[in-house]
């Protein structure tokens, strides 16, 4: 077997400089830095649904033309959002049975109550079997985005317009964000 | 037949082999690391005795979906499409795996019976994570692009352990064609995380019947990260000096502990045909000490806050709309932390090969050496097997093994595996009088650039083998 003994250096040779001379080529380990995610997430946020009772003034029993409740999203101050929010859109749906229509004011308030972003639109008014629906999208791009991450409570007025029809219906709110992040 | 079985066994590894394995060294019975692969393996040396701590070195990783060069290609500059592309091609079956050994102590020696002792300690690691697609596909794309689409947290599946083994082995031939071998193991355990058998789906639905645009879903969430070794790392504040002397105890049956058994065996069907098969680490390990469960689990659904109109309460206070809704998911969905003991196996592996040879050779007789080879050749093939947390990972090789000289060997094998359908790895055995070195690669093709391997692996060592002339 002679013949095979002068293979054996070059073996030796070829596995210890492929093991030694192996390499990491033709990719940029930097663009580590630029790694991002960017979840788009879709969050429920307000939800109610309100009649003509709710508009009598619990302590006095009286018809009141405006109602309001404000709602803290505490979410809104934790980390992922003051650091990684990088734009919001919100949307805002009302389904009304009343014959009447309603002016609605969302704001939304820091901690001490000034109002980072308010928005105003009018709800269409409706008939009993066939509710008005108003949609409204409210979008605030990076630019603006400071007024969400200062907020943490959620105000929503409505008021209603009287006419002369009977004040009697629903009126159905549906509201949703999509918040998109960079992390 | 022998062809028959060959290409059946090609056929079922390339329809569903993965894994990693120890492939060039099984079967090599020169090599007293053999018998860690087959303590039945026919090993053809009275005694042998390893550098402490340099006669088995091995390390490998594989990723079976993605490598290096798929994420970070520097002809392309936009790396998050890259990245997205990578999460949304990779499956929940896709893994990656970092698997490691380093022998402290090896030694053995033949009795005057003819049986082969052998016996050692080694500190492996064997980390394993099936890649956790739903989660990860969530974290980086959110749910706007999977409305009523389910993420399934059963995604989530990882074992991890770091151990000291100390091993005694017995090989015994019962008769000229058969020999067989067990392998008695005590597990020390330094650290250990198992987070199987999770479930759970979060799902965002947009039904046209619930009151809001959409309702959330948490359903059957139950998840589990058990953890021994790790909450006194994470917690006690040690600093580098107390923690490795905390790590050494560890190493000695100061921590956790277990047990194994490696059985193996070696038939002759002829003078140059043989099967042999093992089956590794049926072990247990008991988690007693250090332990830390993370649990979360429960379910949830909601449609947003919904507030009443007005917003105060009759006493006059307002209505804490967000503190209640936290009472409401904290309630529903729990997140506890526990010390219960638990119960890992250690992955079980199994080897099996047949094995031809040609060419013959001669050796000195001696009738107590239960294994001479007769021939500078042999070819093979070879099916390994491991058990990972939802199946069989599996890799077939076949091989051919070359004795130059008395002290030169080398094998070359071909392995189809979950990484690779390219594996072509080397081993190379060289004697100078009693002193051995060996050294074997997998997947070479792949270190001329690592970056585009999806797995490595490197074993190599030196050890004195004593053989009677």
């Amino acid at each position: 077997m002679s013949f095979v003994k002068p293979l054996k250096t070059p073996i030796l040779l070829l596995l210890f400089s492929v093991v030694i001379f192996s390499c990491v080529k033709g990719v940029d380990l930097d663009q580590t830095e630029e790694i991002a995610l960017t979840p788009d997430l879709q969050v429920s946020l307000l939800v109610f649904d309100v009649t003509n009772t709710d508009f009598i003034d619990k302590d006095t029993g009286e018809f009141t033309a405006v109602i309001r409740d404000t709602v803290r999203l505490e979410f809104l101050d934790d980390s992922y959002i003051q650091d990684d929010l990088n734009n919001v859109e919100f949307s805002f749906r009302y389904t009304n049975s009343f014959p009447q229509p309603f002016r609605n004011k969302i704001s939304f308030l820091s901690e001490n109550d000034r109002v980072q972003h308010s928005l105003e639109f009018e709800i269409n008014k409706g008939e009993k079997d066939n509710p008005a629906v108003t949609e409204w999208i409210e979008f605030i791009e990076n630019e603006r985005i400071d007024v969400i991450k200062k907020s943490i409570k959620m105000v929503v007025e409505i008021e209603v317009l009287p006419n002369e029809d009977a004040f009697e219906g629903e009126l159905k709110f549906e509201s949703k964000g999509l918040f998109s992040f960079e992390f | 037949m022998r062809l028959y079985l060959s290409c059946l066994s090609l056929l079922l590894g390339i329809i569903f082999c993965h894994g990693q394995n120890k492939q060039l060294l099984y079967n090599v019975n020169g090599l007293p690391q053999s018998l860690l692969n087959n303590p039945g393996a026919n090993v053809n040396f009275d005694g042998h005795i390893g550098v402490p701590l340099f006669s088995k070195f091995h390390i490998s990783t594989g990723s079976s979906g993605v490598n290096l060069f798929d994420i970070f290609d520097d002809s392309n500059s936009d790396v998050n499409k890259r990245v997205s592309a990578a999460i949304r091609r990779l499956t929940r079956n896709d893994y990656f795996t970092l698997h490691q050994q380093l022998e402290i102590l090896s030694f053995g020696w033949r009795l005057g019976n003819g049986q082969y002792l052998s016996a050692g300690v080694y500190q492996e690691m064997d980390m394993f994570a099936y890649f956790p697609k739903d989660p990860a596909l969530l974290v980086n794309e959110g749910n706007n692009a999977y409305l009523n689409v389910p993420f399934d947290f059963s995604d989530v599946s990882f074992t991890g352990e770091i151990m000291t083994v100390y091993h005694l082995g017995i090989n015994k031939r019962i008769n000229n064609k058969l020999t067989i071998g067990a392998r008695g193991k005590l597990y020390s355990g330094i650290f250990n995380v198992a987070s199987t058998n999770n479930s759970g789906k979060f799902i965002t639905r947009d039904d046209p019947n619930s009151p809001n645009f959409y309702r959330h879903f948490a359903e059957n969430i139950d998840i589990r990260v058990n953890t021994s070794g790790y909450a006194s790392l994470n917690n006690s504040g040690m600093t580098v000096q107390e923690s490795t002397r905390d790590l050494l105890k560890r190493s000695f049956f100061g921590g956790n502990i277990g047990a194994g058994i490696d059985l193996g065996a070696t038939y002759n069907l002829a003078d140059n045909f043989r099967i042999t098969g093992s089956v590794l680490d049926i072990g247990v390990m008991y988690q007693q000490h250090d332990v830390e469960n993370y649990l979360y689990y429960g379910d949830y659904e909601t449609d947003g806050i919904e507030p009443l109109f007005p917003d105060v309460v009759p006493n006059g206070s307002t209505i804490p709309y967000w503190d209640i809704f936290e009472d409401e998911v904290d309630e529903n969905l729990k997140d506890e932390t526990l010390n219960e003991n638990y119960i890992t196996w250690r992955p079980v592996k199994f080897n099996a090969a047949i094995e031809f040879g040609f060419e013959e050779m001669f050796e000195v007789c001696d009738y107590r050496r239960t294994y001479k080879r007769r021939n500078y050749n042999l070819i093979g093939v070879h099916l390994f097997g491991v058990k990972r947390p939802r199946t069989m990972n599996y890799a077939l090789t076949t091989y051919y093994d070359r004795k130059f000289t008395n002290n030169f060997r080398a094998k070359i094998s071909y392995t189809v595996d979950d990484f690779s359908y390219y594996n072509v790895g080397l081993l190379v055995s060289t004697k100078i009088k009693k002193f051995n070195f060996y050294i074997a690669a997998d997947n070479l093709a792949g270190y001329f650039n690592l970056a585009k391997s999806q797995s490595a692996s490197l074993q190599l060592g030196m050890q004195f083998i004593f053989k009677k002339q």
